[in-house]
């Protein structure tokens, strides 16, 4: 639910709580309130309702307040996929340098053919993996999650990246032992 | 190393082409024959023929298959952002069941988590096949498709759910977040075990809950995934080199696999098991089980400890056959038998989400 929804929704209860009365109804109607009049009820029931309009405004205050927060840390939120799409396209430049390399390997007279198929496998995982880190975050604009699973998202595929930024160290290694 | 999920039809991705063209059978037969677990008979190799080829593979080995070039997704790609209502589909004796996935079409359109499935756009599904229902439950972005359901506590109702674009989440976080529970569906290589510290980090992060109490992995939906996935993901709970397993292949291939070292967690675990629990996850289970760091909440998992991989051919499709054998750390398999929970429970309470997590925190220590 929005924060305009909730408004809308504590506004609506309000005027119903309103409506409804807090005193004897017999004091209240036409008849009632015309004859309270002279005994204080009008005036009672006009701060009541300026009490209540206060609160409502305080409501109001507070859900714009929460809503500018949200709206900060989508911000934010949005930001950090941003800079999730920088890392995720840093990586794949590596990646793409590395194949590279590795189809030079391929090529080159007397290298270990075996361990350079090996190479090129596990670099193919690593490729499929960077696209899914991809697609992932492309589709966390737009993804029916709610906020807090998004932020879970996010964090699952920081620690998904790091652990495919591992094997690229890894296939690193291998690639420079192999050229040497 | 590819286990093959074994119930469960994901009905988010998009169809594909599933005829198949003159295979090279000889190519199947040799690769069989030097390289399939237990070494088949040369008759039932001989009798293989483009007619009912997947039959006769059947015979030879009952998880072996051959997948379209078209068909084929790599084991990683398998979990990718898909199109869809966001539910699994489990073909079982009392028909289909929808899986819903966090975060879905399905979920948001309000439709419980492992209902019966009784109608798509009006029309009964009583006797269809997986493929067949997969296939109506498919369809463009935007689309919509109304589901008509059996409700776990009784009656029906229907759904209109549309069809969207989402990224599952590798590892599930089942609200409320304090009461600890966590789903895998999937052993997806080098992604659920970083998904699962992730989310156990969120989960210290984001509630009251205290970070070594009892955790519940939900595991009734995982069918299967990545052989070695299975084993770091066990390995997060057991401290380093502690015996996992051994994985067995042809003439006396076996290959000890031990923990790895790097963050642990000592939470107690208990793990929610069904019989649509099968390979990877049964592995995962059955590890942490012999070492007395889970126990088994549910009813006896399906029973397969094998493990498969895949051979390119030349036209361009897939073999899948069975080419090694996890055994437990005590020696054993859960082939054929699969796993016999600790607490056992009937058929109505395996899809109670909230019955089940009660059962399991009455025997968490």
């Amino acid at each position: 639910m929005s924060a305009r929804t909730v408004l809308l929704s504590l506004v609506a209860a309000g005027l119903l709580w309103g409506c409804g009365g807090q005193h004897d109804p017999r004091s209240g109607g036409f008849f009632g309130g015309v004859a309270g009049l002279s005994g204080g009820s009008y005036d009672n029931r006009v701060k009541e309702r300026e009490a209540r309009l206060e609160e409502l405004r305080a409501t109001q205050a507070q859900l714009d307040a929460e809503k500018g927060q949200l709206e900060t840390q989508k911000s934010a939120a949005q930001a950090r996929v941003g800079q999730d799409q920088a890392k995720v396209d840093a990586m794949q430049a590596d990646i793409a340098a590395l194949e590279k390399k590795t189809k030079a390997l391929s090529s080159q007279q007397g290298a270990d053919q075996k361990r350079v198929a090996e190479l090129q496998k596990r670099l193919d995982g690593l490729k499929t993996g960077m696209r899914k880190q991809e697609s992932s975050l492309d589709a966390l604009e737009g993804s029916g999650l709610g906020d807090a699973e998004v932020d879970l998202k996010r964090q699952q595929l920081e620690k998904q990246r790091d652990a495919l930024r591992k094997e690229y160290d890894l296939l690193m290694k291998m690639q420079m032992e192999l050229a040497q | 190393m590819r286990i093959a999920p074994a119930l469960a039809v994901l009905v988010v991705v998009l169809a594909s082409a599933q005829c198949l063209h003159a295979a090279p059978l000889e190519a199947i037969r040799d690769i069989l024959r030097r390289h399939l677990l237990d070494p088949p008979d040369e008759a039932a190799l001989a009798g293989l023929s483009e007619d009912d080829l997947q039959g006769r593979l059947r015979d030879i080995d009952p998880y072996a298959r051959i997948i379209s070039g078209g068909e084929y997704r790599t084991p990683l790609g398998a979990a990718d952002s898909w199109i869809g209502i966001g539910a699994g589909l489990a073909m079982r004796a009392g028909g289909p069941v929808l899986h819903v996935y966090r975060g879905g079409g399905a979920e948001r359109a309000g439709v419980p988590d492992r209902v019966r499935l009784l109608e798509i756009d009006g029309a009964s599904v009583r006797g269809q096949d997986a493929e067949t229902i997969a296939s109506g439950l498919r369809g463009e972005a935007g689309s919509t498709v109304r589901l008509r359901v059996a409700l776990p506590g009784g009656g029906e109702k229907s759904f209109t759910v549309r069809r969207e674009a989402f990224s599952p989440l590798d590892v599930e976080l089942v609200p409320p977040g304090n009461q600890r529970v966590v789903r895998v569906r999937d052993f997806a290589g080098g992604l659920t075990r970083p998904a699962m510290r992730a989310t156990l980090d969120f989960l210290a992060r984001t509630t009251t809950s205290d970070p070594s109490a009892p955790l519940i992995i939900d595991l009734r939906d995982a069918p299967g995934g990545d052989l070695y996935e299975a084993f770091d993901l066990a390995g997060l709970f057991l401290p380093a080199g502690t015996l996992l397993g051994t994985i067995r292949g042809r003439d006396g291939y076996a290959l000890e696999i031990r923990a790895p070292g790097g963050d642990k967690y000592s939470m107690p675990l208990t793990l929610l098991i069904g019989p649509e629990t099968a390979s990877s996850a049964e592995i995962f289970a059955g590890i942490l089980r012999q070492h007395e760091r889970a126990r088994l909440v549910g009813q006896t998992t399906y029973g397969k400890c094998s493990s498969q991989t895949d051979a390119r051919l030349s036209d361009g499709s897939v073999l899948r056959y069975t080419n090694r054998e996890v055994l437990f750390p005590r020696g054993d398999t859960c082939t054929g038998s699969g796993l016999t929970p600790d607490l056992a429970v009937g058929d109505d309470e395996l899809d109670m989400l909230q019955r089940l997590v009660e059962r399991a925190r009455a025997l968490s220590p």
